[in-house]
């Protein structure tokens, strides 16, 4: 029977080709709306949130109590690398690592700025945060007593200094006494935000230990998880491993807005998609309710031959759905081929300025996500079968004798 | 053209569910499109009111280049004077003198580099919202008072509270030493740190005084309550200038660029949206007058043989949508208007708006106001792609042959 | 046999000689700097600033101790008077009597100008770097008007907290400095210390008016002229205190 149903059904929607197509265009449109658009809000915003995570870095972070609001160096922690290799290594962490972050005033010949020193672990701190190792000119810190720094493209324009230079880092020990040395810049970062490239120098955790006199201390502690949506596991497991003293954060925690913005999205999406369905609605209704209303009589004749009301309504809507599906299936495909040329982002630093404000680099990746086209395609089928269970009612309690002999 | 219009009308209602359906599409659409705009501008609005009224002002008078490099001698002399006779001549404005400068900030136990800012105490809280952020104490008082108001991270930093001292040392305008003990007078917090950490204000002429300004300053705000108006302001000030001493004006946009970027941006990304919406409408439309076009086509072949030109004709058809365009348009202000309206009132508030307000200074309830604008707008719009549409339809019409078409079904 | 000897011999001499010239450029430094802050001094001098629109002139005393320690308090003009600055060894503090407080420059702001001249805070903390922290060397050698000049060029050890790429320094065979140039790491000059006048003053021969200039703005300097020194007077350690640089006992 479902098989007649959907002979008939087919054919019925090319009886009028042209208001089929139309409609099957502005479905197609639609769809590919709903899908291009989400990916690119979906994009903007999970690289907000990596730009972030990698920015902070990490899931999970612990810090001295009184660090958060006064990050220098009188609040730092006691983690040495041997403890974290002993507690963290075995944790089954994808990533770990500790640092020194200290203010600090970077001088060359020609200008002095205010900066943020990173003492990092090169080794450890592969791929976790901002640097884009191949977008390094010259070459990265190799290991934590790697005697260079690295600093942002944009801070050596305007220190006017670059690869192969010396710079001197000016801090103060928790004595209050001046601690400076002269590095060689050994490398140049480019960030996707740019403040971040004028803001962090990066130098070895052991060579920056050693400038400010701390021994073995470090400032923050970081850990990253499996997946950024879910960080309790990782966060029970540092509250477990880290000594006493230390206040270990959430991701979210950290950066409240970021955490946030996830959320915000997802629910986003889900009302981008009703809001257009809503709007093909009207004209999915409206199609309908004017191919039954061209049947009356030809409907009517098959109830009069005896076919059961409720496969006029399963005729109905499987030809709404069918219209729909195509509809989907182009728009789809449409969409998912209009992403790929912008794969590698789309630049928008023309409002380059604006965008960090907001927070977020000026150039946008989208993000197509499968969950994201599923949500669409199933969203707008169950609304487009609820669309369509109007006309198709009503056409399947057409009394046979009005129907065959309406004019 | 009677005729054509009852004729019109009258086709329209002889499918009222398809007439209303259509109408259903432009009402729905207009209402999202009238509220969706009156949200946007609103709060764009909100954005930059927030973000200029906290400090930065509308309109602010400098020297030469003093946007761009801020040196300490880039001064605006007698800048008290300048400013009352600017307040005079714009009684509407907000209108306060400012000086700044770079000083070491210290207490017993640390010492910070941070901006300071000469204010005048009378006009200062009219111009920016700092002063009604005050958490604990006052804000400053009598011009040559050696008091000072920090903010709440600051004094965190410092570990400095009300009453406590503060000492400052830095470089006058001839780059002497500038040197001060102030009293905390008041504590802001903005609850944002950084925002809390990088601003210091004093009394004007206490800072005249240690650094060395002889009654100069550096730039003096005009707070104009909204941008509205700005421009025309700022060529009226710039008429006003005192012709002795170089100066410029500049507006808001100039002093903070990145806020214009930020919400051009936003705009860019929410017209596409809207374009989608207005062209998915369009496309309803079209299919609803086709139809009604290919199912008159009998009655159009005869009307043709009777002598009706096709034109005539396909104005009818262009009539009949730009009818229910405007019932769409009417209906969907009106519906869209009153949910602003209510809005207006009880406000609006979604989810994960409080972190977005934290971080960009807004409200976490935010109220919506129709404009004039905001309501017409984005229906103008749909009613002209509408009547477009119908414009396929309509052209179809030529290529009607009577004789075929009276034998159409 | 006798020939190894001598090469033997030539290779030890020119090694000892390019050590001897070695120490010898690193003497002459070490020399000059001890020429001009004594074992101990006390110097009253004019300090002026100068810009394209206006001039600033102070006057001030200073006293030094060994390699070390130096005080700077302000005597003219009136409203400045009493601000000093107390050195020890790399930390800095600096006291105002308008607000009697003796302030520690923290180390972001070591990097300021030092009392609104050309010089920054760091400069003169730490006067007595260029022996410590540069590897020195002879470039040449000159006779003028019977005064023999050593060019002597300094380059920073690798992680020697300076930015210059190297500085040369001019320096008179009775230990006075000519010039000092400091260069960039691409070999640019970018300002220079030159002295103006040379004349003898407290028992010694020493630069009485020296200016520090940028190169790309020769129109903005700061000039000090030494109106009168005393050389290896005896100071009491009590005079380097934050104490004494609150209440001048002298």
């Amino acid at each position: 029977m479902i098989r007649i149903l959907m002979q008939l059904a087919w054919r019925n929607l090319w009886r009028n080709h042209r208001r089929t197509l139309i409609m099957l265009l502005a479905i197609t449109l639609g769809t590919w709306a709903m899908i291009f658009m989400t990916a690119l809000m979906r994009g903007m915003v999970s690289q907000m949130v990596a730009d972030g995570i990698s920015a902070l870095p990490g899931h999970v972070q612990a810090h001295h109590p009184d660090y958060r609001d006064d990050p220098s160096i009188a609040n730092l922690i006691g983690v040495s690398d041997a403890e974290l290799t002993d507690r963290f290594g075995a944790a089954g962490f994808q990533g770990f690592s500790t640092r020194v972050r200290v203010p600090a005033v970077i001088t060359s010949e020609y200008d002095s700025r205010g900066i943020t020193l990173l003492g990092i672990d090169p080794e450890r701190e592969q791929g976790l945060t901002f640097v884009d190792h191949d977008k390094i000119e010259g070459r990265f810190l190799e290991s934590v007593d790697d005697n260079g720094v690295v600093i942002g493209r944009k801070l050596a324009t305007t220190l006017n200094t670059e690869v192969g230079k010396r710079i001197v880092l000016m801090s103060q020990d928790p004595d209050n006494e001046i601690a400076d040395r002269g590095f060689r810049v050994v490398g140049l970062f480019e960030a996707n935000v740019k403040a971040f490239e004028e803001q962090y120098v990066f130098a070895g955790k052991q060579t920056t230990q050693q400038m400010l006199r701390i021994g073995d201390q470090v400032s923050e502690l970081f850990v990253l998880g499996d997946d950024y949506r879910d960080v309790e596991a990782a966060y029970s497991k540092t509250v477990a491993l880290i000594n006493d003293g230390a206040v270990v954060k959430r991701w979210t925690e950290l950066d409240a807005y970021l955490g946030t913005m996830l959320n915000v999205m997802d629910g986003f999406v889900f009302v981008w998609i009703v809001v257009i369905f809503l709007a093909l609605s009207f004209g999915l209704v409206n199609t309908l309710v004017m191919a039954v209303f061209e049947r009356v009589r030809e409907i009517g004749l098959m109830l009069a031959l005896g076919m059961r009301p409720i496969n006029i309504l399963g005729q109905i809507i499987l030809e709404s759905l069918l219209l729909l599906a195509i509809g989907l299936a182009l728009g789809s495909a449409l969409a998912w081929a209009a992403v790929q040329p912008i794969k590698d982002g789309i630049d928008v630093s023309i409002v380059g300025e604006g965008m960090d404000m907001w927070g977020m680099s000026s150039v946008l990746y989208p993000e197509l996500l499968l969950s994201d086209v599923i949500l669409a395609n199933v969203v707008v089928l169950v609304l487009g079968f609820l669309a369509s269970l109007s006309p198709a009612w009503r056409a399947a309690h057409y009394e046979p004798i009005e129907a065959i002999t309406k004019v | 053209m009677n005729l054509v219009f009852r004729l019109a009308w009258r086709n329209l209602w002889r499918q009222p569910r398809r007439t209303w359906l259509t109408t259903g599409a432009m009402v729905f659409s207009n209402t999202l499109l009238v509220f969706m705009i009156s949200l946007q501008f609103g709060m764009y609005g909100l954005m930059i009111d927030n973000t200029l009224q906290a400090f930065t002002g509308h309109l602010q008078i400098q020297v030469p280049g003093y946007i761009d490099d801020q040196k300490m001698r880039q001064t605006v002399a007698d800048i008290v004077p300048l400013a009352e006779t600017m307040r005079s001549e714009f009684p509407d404005q907000n209108i306060a003198a400012r000086a700044t400068g770079f000083a070491l900030v210290s207490s017993e136990d640390r010492s910070y580099g941070i901006a300071v800012f000469g204010v005048e105490p009378d006009y200062e809280p009219s111009v920016s919202t700092v002063p009604g952020l005050l958490s604990e104490g006052r804000f400053l008082g009598d011009n040559d008072a050696a008091e000072i108001i920090i903010g709440a991270a600051l004094a965190r930093n410092l570990k400095v509270g009300l009453g406590d001292e503060l000492t400052m040392l830095g470089s006058g305008k001839d780059g002497s030493f500038a040197a001060a003990v102030v009293n905390i007078v008041g504590i802001f917090d903005s609850g944002i740190s950084d925002f809390d950490r990088s601003i210091t204000e004093i009394p004007l002429g206490l800072f005249q005084d240690v650094f060395y300004m002889n009654g100069s300053g550096h730039h003096i705000v005009f707070n104009n309550g909204g941008i509205d108006g700005v421009a025309e302001l700022e060529s009226q000030v710039e008429a006003l200038l005192p012709s002795d001493q170089e100066l410029v004006v500049h507006d808001w946009d100039a002093l903070q660029p990145g806020l214009q970027q930020a919400i051009k941006a936003d705009m860019s990304s929410a017209f596409f949206m809207y374009g989608i919406l207005v062209i998915l409408v369009a496309f309803s439309v079209l299919n609803t007058q086709l139809m009604s076009v290919l199912e008159r086509t009998h009655e159009f072949g005869i009307v043709m043989a009777l002598g009706l030109t096709p034109g005539r004709l396909g104005r009818l058809v262009v009539l009949e949508t730009a009818i229910m365009g405007l019932l769409g348009l009417l209906l969907g202000a009106a519906l869209g208007g009153l949910v602003t309206s209510y809005l207006t009132i009880n406000g609006f508030a979604y989810p994960g708006m409080e972190e977005l307000a934290a971080k960009f200074n807004l409200p976490s309830r935010f109220y919506p106001e129709v404009s004039p604008i905001s309501l017409i707008a984005g229906p103008l719009v749909v009613f002209l792609f509408t009547v477009l549409a119908a414009l396929y339809p309509a052209l179809r019409l030529h290529r009607l042959h009577p004789v075929e078409a009276m034998r159409a079904v | 046999m006798a020939k190894r000897t001598l090469l033997l011999l030539i290779a030890v001499l020119l090694g000892v000689s390019a050590a001897a010239e070695e120490r010898d450029a690193t003497a002459l430094v070490r020399d000059a700097v001890n020429h001009w802050r004594g074992l101990a001094s006390d110097t009253v001098m004019t300090m002026v600033i100068h810009r394209p629109d206006w001039e600033r002139t102070m006057t001030m005393r200073a006293w030094t101790k060994g390699d070390d320690r130096s005080l700077v308090r302000v005597l003219e003009p009136k409203k400045d008077r009493g601000n000093g600055t107390l050195t020890d060894d790399n930390s800095m503090w600096s006291y105002s009597p308008k607000v009697n407080r003796v302030i520690k420059i923290p180390s972001s702001m070591m990097g300021q100008s030092w009392m609104g001249s050309d010089f920054s805070n760091k400069d003169v903390a730490r006067a007595d770097d260029i022996v410590k922290l540069y590897e020195h060397s002879i470039l040449s050698v000159e006779e003028i008007d019977g005064v023999t000049i050593y060019e002597i060029e300094s380059v920073p050890h690798e992680d020697a907290a300076v930015v210059w790429g190297r500085e040369v320094i001019s320096i008179r065979d009775d230990h006075v400095v000519t010039e000092h140039r400091f260069y960039d790491q691409d070999g640019e000059l970018v300002k220079t210390l030159t002295s103006l006048e040379i004349g003898e003053m407290g028992g010694r021969v020493i630069a009485q008016r020296q200016r520090m200039s940028k190169v790309e703005s020769p129109e903005k300097w700061t000039e000090i002229q030494v109106v009168s020194v005393d050389y290896d007077i005896e100071l009491g350690d009590g005079l380097f205190t934050l104490a004494n640089l609150r209440n001048p006992r002298e």
